[in-house]
Protein backbone atom coordinates (compact mmCIF):
# COMPACT_ATOMS: atom_id res chain seq x y z
CA UNK A 1 0.00 0.00 0.00
CA UNK A 2 1.24 3.72 -0.77
CA UNK A 3 0.15 6.70 -0.36
CA UNK A 4 0.30 9.27 -3.39
CA UNK A 5 -0.44 12.43 -2.04
CA UNK A 6 -1.10 14.23 1.39
CA UNK A 7 -2.90 17.44 1.79
CA UNK A 8 -3.13 18.99 5.20
CA UNK A 9 -5.32 21.97 6.69
CA UNK A 10 -4.94 23.31 10.08
CA UNK A 11 -3.40 20.49 11.23
CA UNK A 12 -0.85 20.92 14.39
CA UNK A 13 1.27 23.39 13.12
CA UNK A 14 0.54 22.64 8.93
CA UNK A 15 -2.11 26.10 7.99
CA UNK A 16 -2.11 24.17 4.45
CA UNK A 17 0.40 21.84 2.94
CA UNK A 18 0.33 19.86 -0.09
CA UNK A 19 3.07 16.63 -1.04
CA UNK A 20 2.15 16.05 -4.34
CA UNK A 21 4.33 13.43 -4.46
CA UNK A 22 5.45 10.60 -2.62
CA UNK A 23 7.73 7.40 -3.50
CA UNK A 24 9.06 4.21 -1.76
CA UNK A 25 11.51 6.01 0.68
CA UNK A 26 10.60 9.57 1.75
CA UNK A 27 13.53 11.03 4.74
CA UNK A 28 11.77 14.23 6.30
CA UNK A 29 14.17 16.38 7.58
CA UNK A 30 14.16 20.09 9.01
CA UNK A 31 14.87 22.21 12.31
CA UNK A 32 12.97 20.82 15.71
CA UNK A 33 9.37 21.91 15.29
CA UNK A 34 9.62 22.32 11.80
CA UNK A 35 6.33 20.09 11.31
CA UNK A 36 8.20 16.75 10.54
CA UNK A 37 6.14 14.51 12.80
CA UNK A 38 2.73 16.29 12.09
CA UNK A 39 3.09 15.27 8.10
CA UNK A 40 3.58 11.61 9.42
CA UNK A 41 1.21 11.72 11.68
CA UNK A 42 -1.29 12.93 9.14
CA UNK A 43 -0.33 9.52 7.53
CA UNK A 44 -1.20 8.16 10.46
CA UNK A 45 -4.77 9.69 10.90
CA UNK A 46 -6.01 8.69 7.30
CA UNK A 47 -4.35 4.76 8.10
CA UNK A 48 -5.87 4.69 12.10
CA UNK A 49 -8.33 7.84 12.19
CA UNK A 50 -5.96 9.11 15.59
CA UNK A 51 -2.96 10.42 15.97
CA UNK A 52 -0.32 8.42 17.63
CA UNK A 53 1.46 11.48 18.99
CA UNK A 54 -1.28 13.14 20.48
CA UNK A 55 -4.51 11.30 22.49
CA UNK A 56 -6.95 14.60 21.86
CA UNK A 57 -8.23 15.25 18.84
CA UNK A 58 -9.03 18.77 19.58
CA UNK A 59 -5.23 19.52 20.50
CA UNK A 60 -4.59 18.72 17.22
CA UNK A 61 -6.16 21.78 15.55
CA UNK A 62 -3.78 24.62 14.72
CA UNK A 63 -4.09 27.10 17.29
CA UNK A 64 -7.01 29.68 16.44
CA UNK A 65 -9.03 27.00 14.21
CA UNK A 66 -12.09 25.40 14.64
CA UNK A 67 -11.10 22.23 12.51
CA UNK A 68 -8.85 20.50 10.79
CA UNK A 69 -9.00 18.30 7.94
CA UNK A 70 -6.40 15.73 5.84
CA UNK A 71 -6.71 14.20 2.47
CA UNK A 72 -4.77 11.28 1.12
CA UNK A 73 -4.30 9.66 -2.45
CA UNK A 74 -3.74 5.97 -1.75
CA UNK A 75 -3.00 2.88 -3.84
CA UNK A 76 -2.87 -0.53 -3.24
CA UNK A 77 -3.48 -3.95 -4.63
CA UNK A 78 -6.37 -5.19 -3.24
CA UNK A 79 -8.12 -1.91 -3.46
CA UNK A 80 -6.19 -0.14 -6.47
CA UNK A 81 -6.80 3.69 -6.36
CA UNK A 82 -8.76 5.53 -3.17
CA UNK A 83 -8.78 8.73 -1.74
CA UNK A 84 -9.24 9.10 2.61
CA UNK A 85 -10.66 12.42 3.96
CA UNK A 86 -10.53 12.96 7.18
CA UNK A 87 -11.94 16.21 9.03
CA UNK A 88 -12.63 17.07 12.54
CA UNK A 89 -14.50 20.41 14.35
CA UNK A 90 -15.32 20.93 18.04
CA UNK A 91 -19.06 21.09 16.99
CA UNK A 92 -19.05 18.19 14.24
CA UNK A 93 -16.66 15.80 16.11
CA UNK A 94 -14.41 13.61 13.84
CA UNK A 95 -15.59 12.30 10.09
CA UNK A 96 -13.99 9.68 7.81
CA UNK A 97 -14.69 9.68 3.86
CA UNK A 98 -13.39 6.87 1.72
CA UNK A 99 -13.88 8.48 -1.83
CA UNK A 100 -16.25 11.10 -0.70
CA UNK A 101 -18.49 8.56 0.93
CA UNK A 102 -18.89 9.04 4.81
CA UNK A 103 -17.94 5.74 7.12
CA UNK A 104 -20.30 5.02 9.56
CA UNK A 105 -17.71 3.64 12.11
CA UNK A 106 -14.15 5.15 11.98
CA UNK A 107 -13.20 1.27 13.23
CA UNK A 108 -14.18 0.88 9.44
CA UNK A 109 -11.30 2.50 8.27
CA UNK A 110 -8.78 0.17 10.48
CA UNK A 111 -7.14 -1.89 8.27
CA UNK A 112 -7.55 -0.42 4.85
CA UNK A 113 -4.28 0.96 5.04
CA UNK A 114 -2.51 -0.99 7.41
CA UNK A 115 0.84 1.36 8.77
CA UNK A 116 3.78 0.60 11.15
CA UNK A 117 5.50 3.10 13.53
CA UNK A 118 8.60 3.82 15.15
CA UNK A 119 8.62 6.26 17.53
CA UNK A 120 10.82 7.36 20.50
CA UNK A 121 7.23 6.58 22.53
CA UNK A 122 7.81 2.88 21.92
CA UNK A 123 10.65 2.69 25.00
CA UNK A 124 7.21 2.88 27.13
CA UNK A 125 6.42 -0.95 25.32
CA UNK A 126 8.78 -2.76 26.94
CA UNK A 127 9.59 -0.72 30.16
CA UNK A 128 5.80 0.48 31.58
CA UNK A 129 3.07 -1.60 33.08
CA UNK A 130 0.71 -4.44 30.72
CA UNK A 131 -1.74 -1.68 29.47
CA UNK A 132 1.53 -0.43 27.07
CA UNK A 133 1.88 -4.13 25.59
CA UNK A 134 -2.15 -4.71 25.67
CA UNK A 135 -2.37 -1.52 23.41
CA UNK A 136 0.49 -2.67 20.82
CA UNK A 137 -1.48 -5.88 20.45
CA UNK A 138 -4.90 -4.92 20.15
CA UNK A 139 -3.43 -2.41 17.67
CA UNK A 140 -0.99 -4.99 15.56
CA UNK A 141 -4.60 -7.53 15.60
CA UNK A 142 -7.08 -4.79 14.86
CA UNK A 143 -4.94 -3.68 11.17
CA UNK A 144 -5.04 -7.62 10.43
CA UNK A 145 -8.71 -8.60 11.81
CA UNK A 146 -11.72 -6.65 11.55
CA UNK A 147 -13.39 -9.24 13.26
CA UNK A 148 -10.72 -8.94 16.16
CA UNK A 149 -11.45 -4.82 16.53
CA UNK A 150 -15.34 -5.36 16.29
CA UNK A 151 -14.42 -8.15 19.48
CA UNK A 152 -12.65 -5.85 21.25
CA UNK A 153 -15.10 -3.15 20.92
CA UNK A 154 -17.78 -5.31 21.79
CA UNK A 155 -16.02 -6.43 25.07
CA UNK A 156 -15.19 -3.17 26.22
CA UNK A 157 -19.28 -2.05 26.34
CA UNK A 158 -20.14 -5.69 27.78
CA UNK A 159 -17.31 -5.30 30.45
CA UNK A 160 -19.00 -2.16 31.42
CA UNK A 161 -22.47 -3.18 31.40
CA UNK A 162 -21.33 -5.93 33.63
CA UNK A 163 -19.35 -3.48 35.84
CA UNK A 164 -22.26 -1.52 36.01
CA UNK A 165 -24.74 -4.31 37.25
CA UNK A 166 -22.09 -5.32 39.66
CA UNK A 167 -22.07 -1.83 41.55
CA UNK A 168 -25.39 -1.43 41.28
CA UNK A 169 -26.47 -5.17 43.32
CA UNK A 170 -23.86 -5.58 45.13
CA UNK A 171 -26.05 -5.62 47.88
CA UNK A 172 -28.34 -8.37 46.55
CA UNK A 173 -26.15 -11.19 45.22
CA UNK A 174 -29.57 -13.28 44.31
CA UNK A 175 -30.80 -10.79 41.74
CA UNK A 176 -26.95 -10.05 40.53
CA UNK A 177 -26.76 -13.62 39.58
CA UNK A 178 -29.92 -13.81 37.47
CA UNK A 179 -29.04 -10.26 36.18
CA UNK A 180 -25.65 -11.04 35.30
CA UNK A 181 -26.07 -14.48 33.11
CA UNK A 182 -27.21 -12.35 29.91
CA UNK A 183 -23.87 -10.52 30.12
CA UNK A 184 -21.91 -13.18 31.24
CA UNK A 185 -22.40 -15.47 27.79
CA UNK A 186 -21.38 -12.17 25.90
CA UNK A 187 -18.20 -11.62 27.84
CA UNK A 188 -17.36 -15.20 27.51
CA UNK A 189 -18.34 -15.16 23.36
CA UNK A 190 -16.16 -12.04 22.72
CA UNK A 191 -13.29 -12.33 25.26
CA UNK A 192 -12.72 -15.81 24.38
CA UNK A 193 -12.54 -15.01 20.85
CA UNK A 194 -9.87 -12.47 21.79
CA UNK A 195 -7.74 -14.49 23.85
CA UNK A 196 -7.60 -17.17 21.11
CA UNK A 197 -6.61 -14.90 18.47
CA UNK A 198 -4.30 -13.11 20.79
CA UNK A 199 -2.26 -16.31 21.03
CA UNK A 200 -2.62 -17.11 17.91
CA UNK A 201 -0.71 -14.23 16.85
CA UNK A 202 1.87 -13.94 19.50
CA UNK A 203 2.78 -17.89 18.79
CA UNK A 204 3.52 -16.64 15.39
CA UNK A 205 4.60 -13.34 16.17
CA UNK A 206 7.72 -14.82 18.84
CA UNK A 207 9.77 -16.12 15.08
CA UNK A 208 9.37 -13.05 13.49
CA UNK A 209 11.18 -11.18 17.04
CA UNK A 210 13.55 -13.11 17.50
CA UNK A 211 14.96 -12.71 13.97
CA UNK A 212 14.58 -9.60 14.11
CA UNK A 213 15.91 -8.64 17.30
CA UNK A 214 19.15 -11.07 16.07
CA UNK A 215 19.45 -8.67 13.19
CA UNK A 216 19.36 -5.02 14.77
CA UNK A 217 21.43 -5.89 17.64
CA UNK A 218 23.57 -8.48 15.90
CA UNK A 219 24.19 -10.90 19.06
CA UNK A 220 23.08 -14.31 19.93
CA UNK A 221 20.85 -13.35 22.89
CA UNK A 222 17.80 -15.00 22.02
CA UNK A 223 13.93 -13.42 22.86
CA UNK A 224 11.55 -14.87 23.61
CA UNK A 225 7.97 -14.11 24.98
CA UNK A 226 4.86 -15.62 26.84
CA UNK A 227 1.18 -14.74 26.87
CA UNK A 228 -0.31 -14.47 30.16
CA UNK A 229 -3.84 -15.21 30.35
CA UNK A 230 -6.68 -16.68 32.91
CA UNK A 231 -6.55 -19.69 31.09
CA UNK A 232 -4.85 -21.94 28.52
CA UNK A 233 -4.92 -20.41 25.57
CA UNK A 234 -3.77 -22.96 23.46
CA UNK A 235 -6.67 -24.90 23.18
CA UNK A 236 -9.22 -23.64 21.00
CA UNK A 237 -12.27 -21.05 21.43
CA UNK A 238 -14.66 -23.57 22.72
CA UNK A 239 -12.48 -24.43 25.12
CA UNK A 240 -11.12 -21.68 26.35
CA UNK A 241 -14.91 -20.41 26.75
CA UNK A 242 -15.27 -23.30 29.09
CA UNK A 243 -12.30 -22.25 31.24
CA UNK A 244 -13.90 -18.91 31.42
CA UNK A 245 -17.23 -20.08 32.56
CA UNK A 246 -15.42 -21.76 35.44
CA UNK A 247 -13.37 -18.42 36.05
CA UNK A 248 -16.00 -16.53 36.34
CA UNK A 249 -17.82 -18.30 38.96
CA UNK A 250 -14.98 -18.87 41.07
CA UNK A 251 -14.31 -15.15 41.15
CA UNK A 252 -17.95 -14.31 41.48
CA UNK A 253 -17.23 -13.61 45.51
CA UNK A 254 -14.59 -11.66 44.51
CA UNK A 255 -16.38 -9.71 41.79
CA UNK A 256 -19.16 -8.76 44.00
CA UNK A 257 -16.71 -7.91 46.62
CA UNK A 258 -14.45 -5.27 44.31
CA UNK A 259 -18.01 -4.48 41.89
CA UNK A 260 -15.94 -5.36 38.86
CA UNK A 261 -15.00 -7.85 36.20
CA UNK A 262 -11.99 -9.58 37.78
CA UNK A 263 -11.50 -12.33 34.82
CA UNK A 264 -11.05 -11.95 30.95
CA UNK A 265 -8.35 -10.29 28.52
CA UNK A 266 -8.50 -6.47 30.05
CA UNK A 267 -5.70 -8.40 32.72
CA UNK A 268 -3.79 -9.36 30.02
CA UNK A 269 0.21 -9.67 29.84
CA UNK A 270 3.13 -10.34 27.51
CA UNK A 271 6.56 -10.80 29.33
CA UNK A 272 9.73 -10.42 27.18
CA UNK A 273 12.34 -12.35 27.82
CA UNK A 274 16.09 -11.61 26.61
CA UNK A 275 18.07 -14.88 27.11
CA UNK A 276 16.57 -16.44 30.28
CA UNK A 277 15.98 -13.14 31.88
CA UNK A 278 12.88 -11.12 32.37
CA UNK A 279 13.48 -7.90 29.76
CA UNK A 280 11.58 -5.41 31.99
CA UNK A 281 13.06 -6.46 35.15
CA UNK A 282 16.88 -6.91 34.13
CA UNK A 283 16.91 -5.14 30.36
CA UNK A 284 19.79 -2.49 29.99
CA UNK A 285 18.78 0.80 28.51
CA UNK A 286 20.15 -0.55 25.12
CA UNK A 287 18.62 -3.95 25.33
CA UNK A 288 14.96 -2.11 26.02
CA UNK A 289 15.61 0.33 22.99
CA UNK A 290 16.18 -2.17 20.60
CA UNK A 291 14.50 -4.36 21.98
CA UNK A 292 11.66 -1.84 21.56
CA UNK A 293 12.61 -1.53 18.01
CA UNK A 294 12.62 -5.08 17.33
CA UNK A 295 9.44 -5.49 18.01
CA UNK A 296 8.05 -2.59 15.30
CA UNK A 297 9.98 -4.60 12.85
CA UNK A 298 8.64 -7.76 13.61
CA UNK A 299 5.37 -6.36 13.01
CA UNK A 300 6.21 -4.67 9.98
CA UNK A 301 7.91 -8.23 8.45
CA UNK A 302 5.00 -10.28 10.05
CA UNK A 303 2.15 -7.84 8.03
CA UNK A 304 4.64 -8.04 4.89
CA UNK A 305 3.92 -12.20 5.17
CA UNK A 306 0.28 -12.20 6.45
CA UNK A 307 -1.56 -9.44 4.36
CA UNK A 308 -2.08 -8.99 0.82
CA UNK A 309 -0.78 -4.62 0.99
CA UNK A 310 2.79 -4.05 2.38
CA UNK A 311 1.88 -1.58 5.77
CA UNK A 312 3.09 2.12 5.02
CA UNK A 313 6.13 2.09 7.29
CA UNK A 314 7.23 5.32 9.95
CA UNK A 315 9.98 6.15 11.52
CA UNK A 316 9.68 9.27 13.78
CA UNK A 317 12.97 10.78 14.99
CA UNK A 318 14.85 7.65 15.75
CA UNK A 319 17.90 7.48 14.47
CA UNK A 320 19.75 10.22 17.05
CA UNK A 321 19.45 7.22 19.71
CA UNK A 322 21.24 4.65 17.84
CA UNK A 323 24.52 4.19 17.39
CA UNK A 324 26.30 4.28 13.85
CA UNK A 325 26.61 0.51 13.15
CA UNK A 326 23.02 0.31 14.19
CA UNK A 327 21.81 3.11 11.89
CA UNK A 328 23.44 1.39 9.21
CA UNK A 329 22.16 -2.25 9.46
CA UNK A 330 18.81 -0.46 10.13
CA UNK A 331 19.48 1.68 7.10
CA UNK A 332 20.52 -1.43 5.45
CA UNK A 333 17.17 -3.04 6.08
CA UNK A 334 14.89 -0.42 4.96
CA UNK A 335 16.60 -0.11 1.39
CA UNK A 336 15.56 -3.79 0.69
CA UNK A 337 12.54 -3.11 2.28
CA UNK A 338 9.79 -3.39 -1.02
CA UNK A 339 6.92 -1.64 1.36
CA UNK A 340 7.16 2.76 1.53
CA UNK A 341 8.85 4.01 4.04
CA UNK A 342 8.37 7.82 5.72
CA UNK A 343 11.56 8.74 8.19
CA UNK A 344 11.72 11.51 10.04
CA UNK A 345 15.28 13.33 11.08
CA UNK A 346 16.74 17.04 12.33
CA UNK A 347 19.61 15.48 10.83
CA UNK A 348 19.65 14.40 7.03
CA UNK A 349 23.36 13.35 7.42
CA UNK A 350 23.48 9.56 8.04
CA UNK A 351 21.19 9.24 5.22
CA UNK A 352 23.04 10.97 2.74
CA UNK A 353 26.30 8.52 2.71
CA UNK A 354 23.53 4.91 2.30
CA UNK A 355 20.53 6.50 -0.08
CA UNK A 356 21.05 8.00 -3.27
CA UNK A 357 18.47 10.82 -3.24
CA UNK A 358 17.19 10.88 -6.96
CA UNK A 359 13.29 11.97 -6.50
CA UNK A 360 12.02 8.87 -8.47
CA UNK A 361 12.53 6.43 -5.83
CA UNK A 362 13.85 8.12 -2.95
CA UNK A 363 13.11 11.72 -2.05
CA UNK A 364 14.43 14.08 0.51
CA UNK A 365 11.68 16.51 2.12
CA UNK A 366 12.80 19.80 3.32
CA UNK A 367 10.38 21.48 6.16
CA UNK A 368 10.79 24.78 7.43
CA UNK A 369 7.73 26.40 9.96
CA UNK A 370 5.44 24.30 8.57
CA UNK A 371 6.02 24.76 5.17
CA UNK A 372 8.02 22.51 2.09
CA UNK A 373 11.17 24.70 1.35
CA UNK A 374 12.68 22.48 -0.74
CA UNK A 375 12.71 18.59 -2.11
CA UNK A 376 15.64 16.65 -3.97
CA UNK B 1 -26.95 43.18 17.74
CA UNK B 2 -30.01 44.52 18.28
CA UNK B 3 -33.33 42.66 18.51
CA UNK B 4 -36.41 43.15 16.77
CA UNK B 5 -38.83 40.83 18.10
CA UNK B 6 -38.58 39.19 21.56
CA UNK B 7 -40.94 36.69 19.92
CA UNK B 8 -38.86 35.60 16.91
CA UNK B 9 -36.42 35.30 19.28
CA UNK B 10 -37.93 32.66 21.74
CA UNK B 11 -39.51 30.88 18.28
CA UNK B 12 -36.26 30.17 16.97
CA UNK B 13 -34.56 28.84 20.40
CA UNK B 14 -37.36 26.62 20.85
CA UNK B 15 -36.92 25.26 17.35
CA UNK B 16 -33.09 24.87 17.88
CA UNK B 17 -34.05 22.14 20.28
CA UNK B 18 -35.23 19.97 17.92
CA UNK B 19 -33.34 17.11 17.32
CA UNK B 20 -30.52 17.85 14.05
CA UNK B 21 -31.51 21.17 14.03
CA UNK B 22 -28.97 23.77 14.51
CA UNK B 23 -29.52 27.67 15.54
CA UNK B 24 -28.97 28.48 11.81
CA UNK B 25 -31.74 25.83 10.00
CA UNK B 26 -34.22 27.33 13.24
CA UNK B 27 -33.75 30.91 12.03
CA UNK B 28 -34.65 29.32 8.74
CA UNK B 29 -37.80 27.13 10.12
CA UNK B 30 -38.77 30.47 12.12
CA UNK B 31 -38.98 33.14 9.49
CA UNK B 32 -40.20 30.75 6.73
CA UNK B 33 -43.17 30.14 9.46
CA UNK B 34 -43.73 33.99 9.88
CA UNK B 35 -44.31 34.06 6.21
CA UNK B 36 -47.13 31.28 6.39
CA UNK B 37 -50.58 32.41 7.03
CA UNK B 38 -52.44 31.96 10.34
CA UNK B 39 -54.47 29.32 9.15
CA UNK B 40 -50.92 26.85 8.53
CA UNK B 41 -49.70 27.93 11.97
CA UNK B 42 -52.66 27.26 13.66
CA UNK B 43 -52.61 24.07 12.37
CA UNK B 44 -49.20 23.05 13.25
CA UNK B 45 -49.90 24.12 16.91
CA UNK B 46 -52.68 21.91 17.18
CA UNK B 47 -50.93 19.12 16.13
CA UNK B 48 -48.45 19.71 18.17
CA UNK B 49 -50.71 20.13 21.13
CA UNK B 50 -52.63 16.64 20.32
CA UNK B 51 -49.29 14.89 19.91
CA UNK B 52 -48.64 15.67 23.17
CA UNK B 53 -52.04 15.44 24.93
CA UNK B 54 -54.37 12.61 22.58
CA UNK B 55 -51.44 10.11 22.06
CA UNK B 56 -51.71 7.29 24.13
CA UNK B 57 -49.67 4.12 25.03
CA UNK B 58 -52.00 0.62 24.50
CA UNK B 59 -52.19 -0.59 27.83
CA UNK B 60 -51.70 -4.42 26.39
CA UNK B 61 -48.66 -4.20 23.90
CA UNK B 62 -47.44 -0.46 24.57
CA UNK B 63 -47.29 1.12 21.73
CA UNK B 64 -48.46 4.31 20.68
CA UNK B 65 -51.98 5.02 19.79
CA UNK B 66 -55.25 7.29 19.58
CA UNK B 67 -57.17 4.49 22.01
CA UNK B 68 -56.77 1.76 24.58
CA UNK B 69 -56.38 -0.46 22.95
CA UNK B 70 -54.55 -0.20 19.89
CA UNK B 71 -56.38 -0.89 16.43
CA UNK B 72 -53.13 -3.52 16.39
CA UNK B 73 -54.33 -5.38 19.44
CA UNK B 74 -58.33 -3.88 18.68
CA UNK B 75 -58.00 -6.01 15.07
CA UNK B 76 -60.00 -9.36 15.10
CA UNK B 77 -58.19 -10.37 11.72
CA UNK B 78 -54.77 -10.41 13.44
CA UNK B 79 -53.40 -13.88 14.21
CA UNK B 80 -53.94 -14.36 18.17
CA UNK B 81 -51.07 -17.18 18.51
CA UNK B 82 -47.96 -14.92 17.47
CA UNK B 83 -46.31 -12.09 19.31
CA UNK B 84 -43.55 -10.03 17.88
CA UNK B 85 -41.48 -8.21 20.93
CA UNK B 86 -39.53 -4.82 19.87
CA UNK B 87 -37.74 -2.39 21.47
CA UNK B 88 -40.15 0.76 20.63
CA UNK B 89 -43.30 1.97 19.16
CA UNK B 90 -40.69 2.93 16.00
CA UNK B 91 -39.79 -0.10 15.11
CA UNK B 92 -43.51 -1.24 15.06
CA UNK B 93 -44.02 0.75 12.29
CA UNK B 94 -41.02 -0.47 10.64
CA UNK B 95 -42.09 -4.22 10.79
CA UNK B 96 -45.71 -3.21 9.73
CA UNK B 97 -44.50 -1.22 6.33
CA UNK B 98 -43.29 -4.90 5.30
CA UNK B 99 -46.76 -6.75 5.40
CA UNK B 100 -44.58 -9.64 6.90
CA UNK B 101 -46.16 -10.13 10.17
CA UNK B 102 -49.88 -10.75 10.73
CA UNK B 103 -49.66 -11.11 14.66
CA UNK B 104 -49.78 -9.06 17.61
CA UNK B 105 -46.62 -6.94 18.76
CA UNK B 106 -45.30 -5.94 22.46
CA UNK B 107 -43.06 -2.98 22.52
CA UNK B 108 -40.56 -2.76 25.39
CA UNK B 109 -39.96 0.20 25.68
CA UNK B 110 -35.63 0.36 25.74
CA UNK B 111 -33.51 -2.58 26.58
CA UNK B 112 -31.46 -3.82 29.22
CA UNK B 113 -28.70 -1.79 29.96
CA UNK B 114 -27.30 -1.14 33.55
CA UNK B 115 -24.85 1.80 32.76
CA UNK B 116 -27.89 3.65 31.85
CA UNK B 117 -30.00 2.47 35.13
CA UNK B 118 -32.46 0.22 32.64
CA UNK B 119 -32.81 -2.90 34.21
CA UNK B 120 -35.68 -5.19 33.38
CA UNK B 121 -38.09 -3.64 35.74
CA UNK B 122 -38.01 -0.34 34.03
CA UNK B 123 -39.06 -2.77 30.74
CA UNK B 124 -42.76 -4.26 30.04
CA UNK B 125 -41.00 -7.34 30.97
CA UNK B 126 -43.29 -8.34 33.38
CA UNK B 127 -47.02 -7.10 31.49
CA UNK B 128 -45.12 -9.61 28.23
CA UNK B 129 -45.09 -12.57 30.64
CA UNK B 130 -48.44 -11.87 31.84
CA UNK B 131 -49.43 -11.79 28.26
CA UNK B 132 -48.05 -15.17 27.64
CA UNK B 133 -49.51 -16.82 30.40
CA UNK B 134 -53.07 -15.57 29.95
CA UNK B 135 -55.79 -16.11 27.54
CA UNK B 136 -54.37 -14.74 24.10
CA UNK B 137 -53.22 -18.81 23.34
CA UNK B 138 -49.83 -17.62 22.52
CA UNK B 139 -47.66 -20.45 20.85
CA UNK B 140 -44.93 -18.16 19.76
CA UNK B 141 -42.81 -15.34 20.79
CA UNK B 142 -40.93 -13.69 18.01
CA UNK B 143 -38.12 -11.16 19.44
CA UNK B 144 -36.92 -8.74 16.92
CA UNK B 145 -34.22 -6.70 18.86
CA UNK B 146 -30.99 -4.96 17.60
CA UNK B 147 -28.24 -6.94 17.04
CA UNK B 148 -25.69 -5.54 19.57
CA UNK B 149 -25.22 -6.49 23.29
CA UNK B 150 -27.95 -4.54 24.92
CA UNK B 151 -30.59 -6.38 22.72
CA UNK B 152 -28.49 -9.55 22.98
CA UNK B 153 -28.72 -9.32 26.68
CA UNK B 154 -32.91 -8.58 26.92
CA UNK B 155 -33.25 -11.50 24.13
CA UNK B 156 -31.24 -13.61 26.56
CA UNK B 157 -33.34 -12.36 29.48
CA UNK B 158 -36.61 -12.88 27.66
CA UNK B 159 -36.09 -16.29 26.68
CA UNK B 160 -34.95 -17.36 29.92
CA UNK B 161 -37.71 -16.01 31.72
CA UNK B 162 -40.20 -17.72 29.19
CA UNK B 163 -38.61 -21.46 29.85
CA UNK B 164 -41.40 -22.27 32.29
CA UNK B 165 -44.31 -21.23 29.68
CA UNK B 166 -45.55 -23.75 26.95
CA UNK B 167 -44.54 -21.70 24.15
CA UNK B 168 -42.26 -21.60 21.27
CA UNK B 169 -39.46 -18.99 21.41
CA UNK B 170 -37.48 -17.83 17.81
CA UNK B 171 -35.77 -14.84 17.03
CA UNK B 172 -35.58 -13.04 13.75
CA UNK B 173 -32.40 -14.14 11.14
CA UNK B 174 -29.64 -12.15 11.23
CA UNK B 175 -27.17 -12.19 8.09
CA UNK B 176 -27.04 -10.61 4.37
CA UNK B 177 -29.15 -7.25 3.41
CA UNK B 178 -30.74 -7.68 0.20
CA UNK B 179 -28.75 -6.01 -2.53
CA UNK B 180 -25.27 -6.32 -1.80
CA UNK B 181 -22.62 -8.63 -2.76
CA UNK B 182 -20.94 -11.22 -0.92
CA UNK B 183 -17.78 -9.08 -1.10
CA UNK B 184 -18.83 -6.22 1.12
CA UNK B 185 -20.34 -7.67 3.73
CA UNK B 186 -18.33 -7.75 7.21
CA UNK B 187 -16.85 -11.27 8.67
CA UNK B 188 -19.63 -10.44 11.91
CA UNK B 189 -22.46 -10.36 9.85
CA UNK B 190 -21.23 -13.38 6.85
CA UNK B 191 -20.54 -15.56 9.97
CA UNK B 192 -24.05 -14.99 11.65
CA UNK B 193 -25.52 -15.44 8.21
CA UNK B 194 -23.93 -19.00 8.25
CA UNK B 195 -24.81 -19.91 11.76
CA UNK B 196 -28.67 -18.63 11.11
CA UNK B 197 -28.50 -20.20 7.20
CA UNK B 198 -32.13 -21.86 6.29
CA UNK B 199 -32.98 -24.72 4.24
CA UNK B 200 -33.60 -24.17 0.68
Amino acid sequence: MQIKALKLQNFRNHESTLVDWLPHLNVITGPNGAGKTSLIDAIHYLCMSRSFVSNSDQYVILQGESYFMLKGDFSGTVRSEFEVACSYSRGDGKKIFVNDGPLDRLSDLIGMVPVVVLSPDDKRLTREGPIERRSFLDSFISQISNQYLRDLLDYRRIRRQRNSLLQQYANAPHMLEMYLEPWNKQLVDAGASIVDARHKVLEKFKAYLAQDYAMISGMNLTTDLEYKTFCDASVGIEDIKKQYYDKLAESQEKEIEREQTLVGPHRDEIVFYLGDRELRQYGSQGQHRLFALSLKLAQLHYYSDELDDLPIFMLDDVFGDLDPQKTQILLEALKNHPGQIFITSANPVPFEDVIEFDGERNQLIRIEQAEIVGKE
Amino acid sequence: MQLTSEYLERAIEQLSKLPGTGRKSAQRIAIHLLKQNDEYALKLANAIIDLKQKVIRCSTCGNVSDADPCNICDNSKRENGQICVVEEFNDVYIIEKTNEFRGRYHVLGGVISPMDNVGPDQLKIQDLLKRVGGNEHIKEVILALNPDAEGEATSYYINKLLTPYEVKVTRIAYGIPMGTELEFIDEATLSRAFTSRSAF
